[in-house]
């Protein structure tokens, strides 16, 4: 297994589009770290990959649907009074495609 | 305000007080617990009386922690990406208080988004203990704790992820309870881990924590993980008799002979507990010391944290400074929101995204966030298998009182993690927690937890009511350290 470096850490922080300083890339692996010592202790448990995954809190969660039926929404004023830049009922954005 | 529910209840009621007054008191100690512990995003000077029902609540002043969406009043989340933010509808556990009358007087700090254990990276700086402003209130919900504590009003809404609710009570000498996974709406939260987020109260008893999750309680059209709990009455399950209940506690968290190294405030709130389990048998109660596998303990504060922090990255991806929060002045679109986020966001917050982002990579997938899920459902079946014979468990909360400011940065501790981290198994299994006061170490407050089976939240209010019957710590008001 490759281990978390100091340039894989600036990489996923590139992707997630959030800027780190030295110290903060230094947080993320010394705090990783300690979790990988965890993880090889889980590795430990017998029969781990045996186990099944918890994916829902609760063991009778069951999916309802709603009836489809039309409600009221939002108005479109409201929706976008927290928008920095709007034009007419839309978000206005930088030119993506040149 | 320094009375519990019902006893302003029945003041307002005989006419002895009115809501007004009620509401003009808790302003103002709002603005004196503002100036000293730094607890609100927002106090709402606007707030007005309501009418007196028969609610409990109506007329009442109460906090919202800041990550819950409160409609046309500020709500930030305690993070600088949110910090121009005034949403357009309010939470539903909200707007069922406000419909039963109750009144919101202020938006509490928490640590940004809720990703937090101390109540210091809240984007208005740090909250302040108010038994003692050096320390810590812990967090995420610091301002409800610290309000309540001090006697802005008798109850504030918290979240609890990990222990948000139940950790920060247990510093500031109050109640905290997060009830089963889904018998509160999140609808209107603010989304940190979906599968862990719980929404709760934080009060100064076991008596008004049952009252207002009485009112908050329901299933939801627009939060599908609600159910219908319309059978569960909390208030009226408070009857005082716990005879023949069956509790556990944990040798390996609990047995001071685990912690070679252990300060003097550790013993003490060690042997503060163990008199607390004698009073659980004096109550008529059975309770037994179990063990378990240390193997899966010692992984309760990793697996929490490779599953929280790789729910949160997909929850917060939506944080871009375009549709709502303060917009960059960059001119590319993608250096809009890597700006708004670079800024935005505190380095603890950074870290947790970055290790979610990894464990979720299709190659790390199995050795981090499948494995972290695997031990999360053996520590759940374990869980679940005890509760088959025991009403409850019941453990003391951290190791010992309210951290000092600059002592704990959220970085795991291999030393305490245990005692420190062991409330996440109440989020792992969604079941119902509650902190109740434990009595003082240093003259400072400390907390004791019971959890029970899910679903079975009256039976665990019951006995945490009963046991802070016998324990002079009911409704206590925080008293700053000499």
């Amino acid at each position: 297994m490759n281990k978390f470096t100091k340039e894989m850490v600036d990489d996923y922080a590139e992707k997630l589009l959030i800027g780190l300083t030295d110290e903060e890339n230094k947080m993320v692996l010394d705090e990783f770290e300690e979790i990988d010592r965890n993880i090889d202790l889980i590795n430990e448990i017998p029969n781990i990959s045996e186990v099944t995954p918890m994916t829902h809190t609760l063991d009778d969660f069951t999916f309802e649907l709603r009836p489809d039926e039309a409600k009221e929404s939002i108005p479109i004023e409201e929706a976008l009074k927290n928008a920095g830049a709007t034009d007419g009922r839309e978000i206005e954005v930088p030119k993506v495609v040149n | 305000m320094d009375k519990s529910i019902k006893e302003l209840h029945e003041l307002l009621k005989s006419g002895q007080i009115t809501s007004e007054d009620l509401v003009k008191e808790s302003l103002k100690k709002s603005h004196e617990i503002e100036d000293k512990y730094n607890a609100f995003v927002t106090i709402c000077d606007d707030a007005t009386e309501k009418e007196v029902t028969d609610s409990l609540v109506s007329g009442i002043p109460f906090g919202v922690k800041d990550n819950y969406s409160t409609k046309d009043v500020l709500s930030t989340g305690s993070s600088n990406t949110l910090k121009n933010y005034v949403p357009f509808y309010t939470a539903t556990v909200v707007q069922k208080l406000f419909d039963a009358g109750a009144i919101m007087v202020n938006k509490t700090a928490l640590d940004e988004f809720g990703m937090g254990g101390t109540g210091t990276t809240c984007h208005t700086g740090p909250v302040l203990n108010p038994w003692d402003k050096t320390r810590m209130c812990a967090g995420s919900s610091a301002g409800s704790a610290c309000a309540v504590a001090a006697g802005v009003y008798p109850f504030a809404l918290g979240s609890d992820t990990g222990d948000s609710i139940r950790k920060p009570a247990a510093y500031c000498g109050i109640v905290g309870y997060k009830p089963t996974y889904g018998m509160l709406s999140r609808y209107g939260l603010f989304p940190f881990a979906s599968s862990l987020d719980h929404c709760g109260v934080l009060t100064r008893s076991v008596e008004d924590a049952a009252i207002v999750c009485d009112i908050m309680k329901g299933k939801d059209e627009c939060d599908m993980t609600s159910w219908d709990s319309s059978h569960i009455h909390l208030q009226e399950s408070l009857t005082g008799d716990i005879k023949g209940k069956k509790l556990f506690y944990i040798k390996e968290i609990c047995d001071l002979e685990n912690y070679p190294n252990a300060n003097e405030e550790l013993k003490a709130h060690l042997e503060n507990f163990n008199k607390t389990l004698d009073l659980l048998k004096e109550a008529g109660a059975i309770v037994e010391k179990i063990s378990i596998d240390q193997r899966l303990l010692n992984a309760i504060a990793s697996v929490y944290v490779v599953i929280s922090c790789a729910e949160a990255t997909s929850n917060m991806s939506n944080l871009t400074g375009i549709i709502f929060g303060p917009r960059s002045d960059k001119q590319d679109v993608f250096e809009m929101m890597k700006d708004h986020r670079t800024l935005g966001f505190s380095p603890l917050i950074k870290r947790r995204f970055i290790i979610g982002s990894y464990v979720l990579q299709k190659e790390n997938q199995e050795r981090y966030f499948r494995n972290a899920a695997r031990v999360r459902r053996l520590i759940v079946d374990k869980m679940k298998e005890l509760f088959k014979t025991y009403d409850a468990l019941i453990l003391p909360v951290s190791s010992g009182p309210a951290k000092k400011l600059d002592e704990d940065k959220d970085i795991i501790d291999k030393n305490t993690s245990v005692l420190e981290e062991h409330l996440q198994i109440g989020n792992f299994g969604g079941f119902p927690s509650i902190t109740i006061p434990n009595g003082f170490v240093n003259d400072l407050p400390v907390g004791v937890n019971l959890t029970g089976n899910c679903y079975d939240d009256e039976n665990v209010l019951n006995i945490a009511y009963t046991l802070e019957s016998m324990m002079p710590y009911k409704g206590q008001i925080a008293k700053e350290r000499e």
